[in-house]
């Protein structure tokens, strides 16, 4: 059984609940602003797990949310997050860039080696 | 606080034993946002699943479900409707569910009108038994049945249905779940038989041995076949030959609907009219 995490776990733009989560890469590619990346985790059925390396980038487009089969990732609801205080990024070239980079890096983190 | 998807789910099911990357979970989220746009509760929601990996979406929702034998979706979905004729009714089907062991029940639903909503989870392929040639799956492909390229023609699901009489047909992929989820809220507010066909990735048993491996691969094909409507219809027939049109592909909104017409068979038997007559229809034949 997995755990439920629809709440905002504390002021993030975005956020994974990992129990869910298979690994299928589908949210790292329609980022339009390389806000996540996969990561080696012995412990997942296929050896890595997804994780949110810049959340200061994250445009709230919530298209990782749409597109996740596994009700893993969720993003802030953008009335809700401004109320809060916070507000979501604006698209980037650094961003646009650092995307494609993750991408060719067979959508691994940065900081990983990209081959699965 | 993101979409609380919680409130439709039977939470001790998760996660998903559908395999990574499956259309099959966007499908079911953009059904359960279609559901909460239109604002119905959950039991006045009655959904019906056969057979395969699109079987498993009844187990999910926390709606009435019945998860039925293969093929036999429509079948089962036509006697809720029947009996309770408010409900929404919305069967969920695979494309070996809806088009091969029940390919029937699919193109009388069609003819009758019933109101009910049919998706139609295209993966072109027999996903849950290890990738058996389905009515879908295109000539040439690597099937386990078919080790050498499949030769069987394909049946194109939206056409089946125009041709049967279905009065709401619709196709759209699950690359787009906005488009998706704005085309189930139409089809399941549709007065008479709907059919949504929607295409989905199944890398693990057609893309594996087709040059398809994961996920994004299977989707950036399914993007290749695919194009809206209205561009479609502007191209020429050699254009228009590899490609598949998404969109709402007809809408009509006068054909009679068989809950209406079997109302007035009630009423025969309740003694309020005599019989139904040839008058009562505008098309005799």
């Amino acid at each position: 059984m997995g755990t439920y995490k629809t709440v905002n776990p504390g002021n993030q733009p975005v956020w994974v609940n990992t129990s869910n989560c298979k690994a299928c890469d589908i949210c790292v590619s329609v980022c339009p602003s390389g806000v996540l990346g996969m990561k080696y985790e012995s412990t997942s059925t296929l050896g890595a797990m997804i994780s949110i390396d810049h959340p200061e980038a994250c445009i709230g487009c919530n298209e990782c949310e749409l597109t996740c089969p596994d009700f893993a990732i969720y993003v802030a609801d953008k009335a809700e997050y401004k109320a809060a205080g916070f507000s979501f990024a604006k698209l980037t070239d650094e961003s646009k860039d650092r995307q494609s980079k993750i991408v060719a890096n067979n959508y691994m983190s940065l900081s990983e080696k990209g081959v699965k | 606080m993101a979409f609380d998807y919680d409130k439709y789910l039977r939470l001790e099911k998760m996660p998903t034993l559908w395999c990574w990357g499956c259309g099959d979970g966007v499908i079911l989220k953009a059904f359960i946002r279609a559901i909460d746009k239109m604002g119905v509760k959950q039991d006045d929601v009655c959904v019906v699943s056969g057979i395969g990996c699109s079987g498993r979406f009844s187990s999910y929702v926390d709606f009435n479900t019945i998860h039925t034998t293969h093929g036999r979706t429509v079948a089962y979905a036509t006697g809720v409707k029947l009996a309770n004729p408010d409900k929404l009714v919305i069967c969920v089907a695979g494309d070996g569910d809806a088009l091969a062991i029940g390919g029937n029940h699919t193109i009388h639903g069609c003819r009758r009108n019933i109101d009910m909503t049919l998706i139609v989870i295209n993966n072109f392929i027999y996903g849950l038994t290890n990738s058996q040639t389905s009515p879908t799956t295109p000539q040439g492909m690597w099937t386990v049945t078919q080790k050498v390229g499949n030769i069987d023609p394909t049946f194109d699901t939206c056409d089946l249905a125009i041709a049967s009489g279905a009065s709401f047909v619709a196709r759209e992929t699950m690359l787009d779940p906005k488009k998706l989820e704005k085309m189930l809220i139409k089809a399941m507010q549709h007065k008479g038989f709907s059919m949504a066909e929607v295409l989905s990735n199944c890398h693990i048993n057609l893309g594996r041995k087709n040059g398809m491996k994961n996920a994004m691969e299977n989707l950036e094909w399914i993007d290749s076949i695919t194009v809206s409507k209205k561009k479609y219809d502007a191209m020429t027939p050699e254009e228009q030959l590899n490609l598949l049109p998404t969109g709402i592909l007809k809408e009509d909104t006068d054909a009679d609907e068989y809950c209406d017409l079997y109302a007035e068979v009630q009423k025969v038997h309740q003694g309020e009219r005599k019989r139904i007559t040839q008058d009562d229809f505008v098309k005799k034949i």
